[in-house]
């Protein structure tokens, strides 16, 4: 299975197009990574995965926009919110992952939506930006909540993805590096692995098989 | 003064670094005080004076970075999270670590040189850039000015499609 980072912005939102996006990736060793907004593709032998962000407060528009790309061929990405929020978007078929959990209150992902996140094959997003870019209180802050995520992820085994999230060559990480960055704050090399490869399974799910009479 | 005899030396590792943009080199005192500033976030005081981090050399879109054996895993992590050296975004990117100079020295000279084929002016969205076209397809886009220098990453691909 091909190692995917999970978000990067290439051009207009970062400073980098996605060509050269995808040819830093390939050199660094990825196999793919998924570009919001892009066309699927590849390029310098590297898939682009297009998706969709939501970034929306409102519940209801958020479920609207959830069922309008379900099948779209695009991943579908929700940014988290509160408790409430979390739990009825988690519950929703179509989305693939939650992203943003460091930017929300701690009691906002329980072990309800940790539950529900493993009962939908909905992937977590562990943002790996802001352990790079912030320092001191800020990533303090971040690294406290990822080690309760991986507490949450031992006990429920939800799916995890990695993301650099980055807007420019420069941010890009690869995923030896990332392997070190996740062993901050306690995620295992197996779990890294298992993260880097998940989109492959969010792209294609493993499905039961049906024996017709 | 005697020196100190080897075995009661302190054992050290060097890792070797690739920079990226690999041009212009970054001063190697700016580029210590940025790795120390790196180390320091991450782990604190008194981990940094136990890892001892020092940069070794620098150039040639290449670094080498010395630190006490054992720490040199905290010290790539530390890496990872340096972003910038003096104002100027970098990235730095382990490519060996070695228990010798020597060691690494060879590997250098057997590394490829960075090699910037073409610097050229270009018009792009308006602005004046310049242009740093490298080996393959990489083409780099400095803009042009005394305030706010963007830095563009294409493909030659990209240029030719605008």
């Amino acid at each position: 299975m091909m190692e995917t980072d999970a978000c990067i912005h290439p051009y207009p939102v970062g400073t980098a197009s996605v060509r050269r996006m995808a040819m830093e990736a390939g050199a660094l060793g990825f196999g793919s990574i998924v570009v919001p907004g892009e066309v699927a593709g590849v390029y310098h032998g590297v898939r682009i995965i297009p998706a969709v962000i939501i970034s929306e407060a409102d519940l209801r528009r958020v479920i609207g926009q959830i069922r309008r790309h379900a099948n779209s061929g695009n991943l579908v990405f929700v940014d988290a919110g509160d408790n409430g929020f979390n739990r009825a978007v988690l519950a929703q078929k179509g989305l693939n992952a939650i992203r943003c959990l460091h930017q929300i209150p701690k009691k906002a992902f329980d072990h309800i939506s940790a539950r529900l996140a493993y009962e939908n094959s909905i992937a977590v997003e562990i943002d790996l930006y802001p352990l790079i870019h912030e320092k001191g209180i800020f990533r303090q802050r971040v690294l406290n909540r990822y080690n309760d995520l991986m507490r949450l992820h031992s006990r429920y085994h939800f799916p995890l993805i990695l993301s650099s999230n980055a807007c420019s060559v420069l941010d890009l990480r690869s995923p030896d590096e990332i392997r070190l960055l996740c062993s901050l704050f306690g995620m295992e090399k197996d779990d890294t692995d298992g993260a880097l490869q998940t989109i492959s399974t969010l792209i294609s799910p493993v499905e039961s098989v049906m024996v017709a009479p | 003064m005697k020196p100190r005899p080897p075995t009661l030396r302190e054992k050290k590792r060097y890792l070797l670094l690739r920079i990226d943009p690999p041009t212009p080199d970054p001063d190697p005192k700016d580029l210590y005080f940025s790795v120390l500033d790196s180390v320091t976030s991450l782990y604190g005081d008194a981990e940094a004076a136990r890892m001892m981090p020092v940069v070794i050399s620098c150039g040639s879109g290449y670094a080498i970075v010395r630190c006490i054996r054992g720490y040199e895993e905290k010290l790539r992590i530390a890496i990872v999270t340096l972003t910038s050296v003096t104002e100027r975004r970098i990235a730095l990117h382990a490519v060996a670590t070695s228990g010798t100079l020597l060691a690494l020295r060879r590997r250098v000279s057997g590394l490829s040189p960075v090699r910037v084929e073409t610097i050229s002016s270009l018009h792009f969205r308006d602005r004046e850039y310049t242009a740093r076209r490298y080996q393959g397809q990489k083409v780099d886009l400095q803009e042009k000015g005394i305030n706010r220098q963007e830095l563009l990453f294409l493909t030659q691909d990209d240029l030719e499609g605008l």
